[in-house]
């Protein structure tokens, strides 16, 4: 005896209504509606963050579901966005390349639109030839299928050689913080072939739709954020329900028990790594097209860190408090550097947000650890009177002993 | 590295969004109008010491221009916004100041990257742009001026230098790994090997941004010399790397008169982070020196000072660049009688504006500066000691010393093309390359 | 000797009397090219000196030098000046009648740059080789090592002699040598010359050698007469087929070959009517299409034709490729090479010696920024993402102290314990306020040490900027120690080694040896029975921390000494130093040293198979860190028994 999915998951049905309205909002007030009243720059500023929210409930499952801390699924983002970036440099440039060889005398022969097309997207940075890895880069199905098959086989490699030897908490955050260290190096240096510190840019301007505008193309790609952000809510509220969310949170809570009982941890492990860097892939390539550059900065080891700061702010172990943390902070963030905040006069002293928001941020991280462990997810917990288990305990191999007390001097 | 949290836009909501408003108020320009410079700098991130300062240029620049009187008695407003040093905010910048604000020009960016970021943005909605920094070239954008150097106003005078002035026969080419050192450095190899250097002389090595392990490196650049040859490094180390590279040829024994070093990311800023102790009668080249002496310059050290309140704080390139851009921007409005882009584009070519260091600087139709090209030797107190000044030099867009780019050319004047090919006499793009 | 000093005292006095032009009108002839000087233009000034030598032309030539020549711009006149204050004091360059103006504004500096101040230097070289001023001989002698010319060779044989002081008397023996054998007149004394330089390890000496080595790269028929050959290159493993044809285009000793954008040109130029010999242009999209077109042209005469592999290969069979010395005597260049030889082999062992130095030193740094950690993260469990910025921390305070003691020694003396100081009380501080209360949340002291960690750079870069600031090095850190031209290290390494041995001993000491650590290891195994024996395992944890957080910042003083002080260095050692401790092995302080270790020498082994991208060093290395982890999970050092981690 069962009940439905919806029925056990309310909260999908709330957050995909709000979605909805907040999507539908967004576009009325858009300039391709004509109104006028949310700049198109900012409506990209919108999408993008719809894309944030995504990998940040990918995050959250992966974390506070599985209780796997990975500092490397903003890699996965990265990969999903170069992936993409990729076709839409060469069709762009393949189109460029195609009128100007037009007028030559000869008709071009295959080999000269190739490396016509190399020494356009390659001569800013010194070279001509293509890579190997651009190999697909013709091909928007491939390219697509690369967004998903590219940061997932990373993944499972990257995870079944970790899980597989039992790396586990603190040891495999290091780990995974290392892979996108070696990541973002990797793409720093030009000879990887995708173009070094200057990344992939002109990403905005989608091959084909040049005549529509960046009003509506903006416009287009808000609505698959938000779709593919419907989409991903539902699929990991799914995933996390169930018998199969059962073990992945017993996963987390006590990991050799749940080998003791005989399932296979490292399977369950891998598939849920895997199956959020994928998301976070589509996320991706989701993001970039409207950010309109993506450089080996964006997957440095600190971007990583930020996304599971978001989690943690947003409340660990329930969809919605990542998205609403990754909303808030983001937003947040950007509202504060930007300058907009008003600075605050101590007569001696002038608090400048552009140099304090990091001191704030920080600190409010810290506190929200220390003691709201839930983050602002946990208000919506408060409000349906939803209580978690007490934890207790310190010290010593039996946790949950009142060991702590013992231990003080008296 | 770039920084997360600042990816979002700040324009939360765009009422809020951030203004530096310089008026007048002295009630010089009667009318009401403003006309609005757009300034995309930097004010935090990595790139903030360095676009800050550039920053504070421009709103020096516009409030003595409404001192001055305004333009087409308008006021001039600055606006100010912050990209955080963060690439895809550029973007997102420059679309706001062109769409939001409505500005009539920008002058902004500093690295490479984020000049590429700004300028598919440019080119979509015609804005108008004066870049200031010296940069890699193979560019050429019909919305953006260059008011920096291009290779061959920077580092080809300064292997000429190298070449005939202190007979260096072997070269190491050290930069930091990023498009500049490696565009630079593949035309600095292609124009030695023109010049006869046998290519097993040239030692090129990249590193990585804030590199300090430099010991490998420096040894062997020392190692160099056992050809018998004069040996000469040629620098495009960005940043804070230098320091450790600096300390390390010093610690190796290495002099300026055995080993010298001629650095094109050096300039009065980054060596007031130096102990320059180490750093004496090493060389660097750039279009501009604090040290120049002329009355130009002599007030415009002078207006910094006033302006910041600081007497310590030291001009350098990028600010003559801004200074030059910003005087020649302002003649082309009151010739154009107008803000449009379009026609003050047309009304650039050809505008002169005397340079800080002595001569004229003429802009060409290729949106470049013909500029002189000055080499100074580093003194102890963190200035330059100008040894060497040429005529002005034309800035080339297209390097001549690359197969693919040397049938280019660029003239937005007539052929109304930044990419044209002149053996086939086609234009191959009229967006640019990014 | 005797007739050394008179050749001297001839050069001096003789000189003068004989020639009775002023040394101002000399340069006035010569004004423009003292005024602007250049490497082009400087040697006809030397030369015109040195042909009518004037009295105080050396005194003229050193102040030319060192910028001290002033030009009067009203006449043109050149004066020795100084500057004092925004005035001169000008010297009359015959008389030596001093005048001070007070503005400097009618007057021009003349700043001769590096390579005509090297030409000068030579030119000076005669004058100063057995003068009274030690400074002004050692100065000779890099002149000449720096431009070794053959007539320097004279008067540096004759200054020997007369050379008191036996460090420069040898300096001038080896330069002898080397100048003999590059320029020597007789074959004999070059040979010997060659033969005492075998061996040398030098960088001078390489030079010397390898210039008498010098080869060039010839084709012909045969080789002519006389000539000295180094070596005959063959097809195939010297050149390969196409470099070696074009090198017979090159020398007109065989036709061009056909190129694809010959045949390009070739046929937009014969486009007629939009047809190429018959052939549609539009069909021309492939290059077998377009090679069959050019063919036709051939066999129409309109085309060169294509170069037949059966010809090529006969052409190159009849030339014969060699590279053959400049220098003609083949006694001097097989002594050269045997020179050379020598030099190889022990050139090879000092690169190794040297890169292993590198290794060594880039471990300890490695070792010094974790061995902190190895205090926090492997005896006590706690992941401090902070810990990066207490190195920061550290550096900054040796900064600060820098600030106000401006005496180098002193200051860094200074520096050291008030690092530790600074960064002991902020490891306690942040120990008691957040570590405490997440003991057992170790993926939330991850994330809450990471918060700390963004505060303290921020804060760092509110109060000092973001730009690097100078931590300077006392003089006696300054220098290098030379093994040879070869194998040197800088001081400040060798300290920062000697400073991670010292930290290693120190907490070896304090693990093994003290109450302290017996305590430590004690709470760290077992804190419930720790505790029941009487020990506070609060105050333990607390002390543990704040010694682990001192460490870091005692290496951040050494780390800001050899490179340099930003809010970000931080950052740039975290994730290395938790690889260290990770892969040399939790809990242990000899795994950290193992890891460090193997990082280090790791990453200077991809450097030198790849020593033009120190970027794929730092790439490689990390991955193989993380599949070195991933198949011995424990580290290099596994603690045996109940391990730290799990």
């Amino acid at each position: 005896m069962r009940k439905s999915f919806i029925a056990q998951n309310p909260s999908v049905l709330w957050f995909l209504a709000g979605l909805a309205i907040f999507t539908l909002g967004v576009t009325f007030m858009s300039e391709a509606a004509g109104v006028d009243m949310i700049s198109t720059s900012f409506l990209k500023t919108l999408g993008k963050t719809l894309c944030l929210c995504l990998v940040a409930i990918a995050m959250d499952v992966v974390w506070g579901y599985c209780g796997i801390l990975s500092l490397g699924h903003f890699a996965f983002f990265g990969i999903g966005g170069y992936a993409i970036g990729m076709w839409l440099m060469y069709a762009r440039t393949e189109g460029i390349v195609a009128t100007s060889l037009d007028s030559a005398a000869l008709p071009p022969t295959p080999q000269e639109i190739t490396d016509a097309i190399g020494s356009q997207i390659f001569g800013v940075v010194g070279s001509s030839d293509f890579p190997a890895l651009w190999a697909f880069s013709h091909s928007l199905p491939l390219q697509l299928l690369a967004v998903v098959l590219a940061p997932g086989l990373l993944a499972l490699v990257f995870g079944w050689l970790a899980f597989r030897s039992r790396v586990t908490g603190v040891y495999l955050s290091i780990l995974t913080q290392a892979m996108t260290l070696a990541l973002s190096l990797y793409f720093f240096q030009n000879d990887t072939g995708l173009r070094g510190n200057n990344g992939l840019s002109g990403l905005q301007n989608i091959p084909g739709l040049e005549a529509r505008g960046q009003a509506v193309v903006s416009l287009w790609f808000f609505w698959a954020s938000a779709l593919a952000l419907g989409m991903g809510y539902v699929l990991f509220a799914y995933v996390v329900s169930g018998k199969f969310g059962s073990v992945i949170r017993a996963i987390r809570d006590n990991e050799a028990r749940v080998r003791f009982l005989g399932y296979h941890v490292e399977h369950y492990k891998l598939f849920i790594f895997t199956l959020t860097a994928m998301v976070a892939g589509v996320a991706g390539a989701l993001y970039y097209p409207q950010a309109g550059i993506i450089n080996p900065a964006e997957i440095a080891p600190i971007a990583s860190i930020y996304l599971a700061v978001w989690v943690a702010i947003g409340g660990r172990g329930r969809l919605y408090g990542a998205v609403i943390g990754a909303a808030l902070v983001s937003l947040m963030s950007s509202w504060f550097t930007g300058g907009s905040a008003p600075n605050i006069n101590l007569g001696f002293y002038e608090i400048k947000w552009t140099d304090w928001w990091l001191v704030l941020l920080g600190v409010s991280f810290v506190l929200v650890t220390l003691y709201f462990p839930k983050g602002v997810g946990g208000i919506f917990d408060a409000l349906v009177r939803k209580t978690a288990v007490e934890r207790q305990g310190d010290y010593g191999p039996d946790k949950g002993a009142w060991r702590n007390d013992e231990g003080k001097p008296s | 590295m770039g920084d997360v949290t600042l990816k979002l836009s700040k324009n939360l909501l765009s009422t809020l969004s951030v203004t530096t408003l310089i008026a007048a108020g002295s009630g010089a320009a009667a009318q009401d109008c403003t006309i609005k410079v757009g300034v995309l700098h930097s004010l935090s991130g990595t790139m903030a010491i360095s676009e800050t300062t550039l920053a504070d240029t421009m709103q020096m620049l516009v409030e003595g221009q409404n001192e001055a009187g305004g333009l087409l008695g308008c006021d001039l407003e600055a606006v100010v916004v912050d990209p955080a040093s963060d690439w895809p905010l550029f973007a997102e910048k420059t679309r706001e100041l062109l769409t939001v604000e409505e500005v009539d020009v920008i002058f902004g960016a500093w690295t490479s990257v984020s000049r590429k970021s700004a300028l598919p943005v440019l080119e979509e909605l015609n804005g108008l742009m004066f870049y200031p920094v010296q940069y890699e070239g193979e560019e050429s954008s019909r919305n953006v001026f260059y008011t920096g150097a291009a290779p061959n106003q920077q580092a080809i005078p300064a292997v000429d230098y190298f070449l005939e002035e202190l007979g260096v026969e072997q070269f190491a080419l050290l930069g930091t790994d990023y498009v500049y050192p490696r565009t630079t450095n593949n035309i600095l190899e292609a124009y030695l090997i023109e010049k006869g250097i046998a290519p097993e002389n040239i030692f090129v090595n990249y590193t990585p941004f804030g590199q300090s392990d430099w010991a490998t490196i420096v040894s062997d650049v020392v190692a160099l010399g056992a050809g018998g040859n004069q040996v000469g490094v040629v620098s495009t180390i960005n940043g804070d790397a230098n320091v450790g590279f600096y300390k390390e040829l010093a610690a190796a024994g290495v002099s300026a008169d055995d080993i010298p070093v001629i650095a094109f990311s050096v300039g009065e800023e980054e060596l007031s982070g130096f102990d320059t102790s180490e750093l004496v009668g090493h060389l660097a080249a750039w279009n501009y020196f604090m040290s120049a002496d002329t009355p130009e310059n002599e007030a415009f050290i002078e207006q910094w000072h006033a302006y910041t309140g600081d007497e310590a704080r030291v001009t350098n390139d990028p600010m003559e660049a801004h200074y030059i851009g910003f005087n020649m921007w302002v003649n082309a409005v009151t010739e154009a009688g107008s803000v449009e882009v379009d026609a003050v584009r047309a009304a650039m070519y050809g505008q002169e504006f005397p340079n800080l260091t002595g001569g004229t600087a003429v802009m060409l139709p290729n949106h470049h500066l013909a500029k002189p090209v000055l080499i100074g030797e580093i003194t102890a107190d963190g200035q330059f000691d100008i040894i060497s000044q040429t005529s002005e030099v034309e800035g080339d867009a297209w390097t001549d010393f690359l197969p693919e780019s040397a049938v280019l050319t660029s003239d937005w004047k007539d052929l109304g093309c930044g990419m044209y090919n002149t053996e086939t006499e086609t234009c191959v793009q009229l967006t640019s390359n990014y | 000797m005797l007739r050394f000093m008179l050749v001297c005292l001839c050069l001096i006095f003789v000189a003068p009397v004989a020639h009775a032009q002023s040394l101002q009108s000399l340069l006035q002839d010569n004004a423009d090219a003292v005024a602007n000087p250049s490497r082009s233009t400087v040697d006809s000034i030397v030369s015109a000196l040195a042909a009518a030598p004037v009295e105080g032309s050396p005194r003229f030539l050193e102040d030319w030098r060192d910028k001290a020549i002033w030009v009067r711009l009203s006449d043109g006149i050149f004066f020795s000046a100084a500057e004092d204050g925004d005035g001169l004091v000008l010297t009359d360059l015959d008389t030596g009648a001093q005048t001070t103006v007070a503005e400097d504004d009618g007057f021009d500096q003349i700043r001769p740059n590096a390579g005509v101040r090297r030409v000068i230097n030579a030119a000076l070289v005669q004058f100063q080789l057995s003068d009274a001023d030690v400074t002004r001989r050692i100065a000779a002698l890099d002149a000449i090592s720096r431009d070794p010319a053959a007539d320097q060779l004279v008067p540096l044989r004759q200054s020997i002699p007369g050379e008191p002081d036996a460090s420069i008397l040898a300096r001038k023996v080896q330069l002898e040598r080397q100048l003999t054998a590059r320029f020597g007149d007789s074959m004999q004394e070059r040979v010997a010359a060659i033969n005492f330089l075998s061996g040398d390890l030098s960088v001078e000496v390489r030079g010397v050698i390898s210039q008498i080595l010098t080869t060039r790269q010839f084709v012909g028929i045969s080789i002519p007469e006389g000539t000295n050959v180094a070596q005959i290159m063959e097809i195939g493993d010297d050149l390969d087929e196409a470099e070696a044809y074009q090198l017979l285009v090159d020398a007109d000793l065989a036709p061009a070959t056909v190129t694809p954008d010959d045949i390009v040109a070739t046929l937009t130029a014969q486009i007629e009517d939009g047809q190429v010999a018959g052939v549609d242009v539009s069909t021309l999209g492939t290059d077998a299409a377009r090679i069959a077109a050019y063919d036709m042209l051939v066999t129409r005469g309109d085309a060169a034709p294509f170069i037949a592999p059966e010809d090529r290969a006969s052409a190159l069979d009849a030339h014969t490729f060699y590279l053959a010395y400049t220098e003609v005597n083949v006694d001097i260049t097989t002594a050269a090479e045997d020179a050379e030889a020598a030099i190889a082999m022990q050139l090879n062992v000092g690169k190794t010696l040297d890169l292993t130095l590198d290794a060594l030193s880039l471990a300890s740094i490695y070792f010094l920024a974790a061995i902190g950690l190895a205090i926090t993260f492997g005896v006590m469990g706690v992941i401090n993402m902070a810990h990066g910025e207490f190195i920061m921390m550290g550096a900054y305070t040796g900064y600060v102290v820098q600030q106000i003691v401006p005496d180098y020694t002193l200051s860094i003396i200074i520096a050291l314990p008030m690092a530790f100081g600074v960064t002991f009380a902020a490891g306690v501080a942040m120990e008691r306020l957040v570590i405490r209360h997440l003991y057992h949340r170790p993926l939330e002291t991850l994330l809450a040490t990471f918060g700390i960690a963004i505060v303290l750079q921020q804060l760092a870069k509110n109060i000092f900027g973001t730009q690097a600031r100078p931590l300077t090095s006392p003089d006696w850190l300054a220098g290098a120690w030379v093994v040879n031209d070869v194998v040197q290290i800088s001081t400040i390494r060798i300290a920062i080694f000697a400073l991670a041995l010292l930290f290693l001993c120190l907490i070896l000491y304090i693990l093994k040896r003290t109450r302290l650590g017996l305590e430590v290891r004690a709470v760290t195994q077992n804190p419930g029975m720790a505790a029941s024996m009487g020990i506070n395992p609060d105050r333990i944890n607390m002390l543990t921390f704040g010694l682990g957080s001192g460490i870091a910042g005692i290496a951040g003083v050494a780390i800001g000494l050899y490179a340099k002080v930003t809010s970000e260095m931080g950052a740039d050692y975290i994730v290395q130093s938790f690889m260290t401790v990770v892969v040399g092995g939790v809990g242990n302080v000899w795994g950290t040293l193992a890891g460090a270790s193997l990082i280090g020498f790791t990453q200077k082994g991809i450097e030198f198979f790849n020593p033009s991208n120190t970027l794929a060093a730092q790439t490689y290395m990390i991955l193989f860190v993380i599949l070195f982890i991933q198949f011995r999970p424990k580290g290099i050092v596994a603690l045996k028994g109940r391990a730290a981690g799990d």
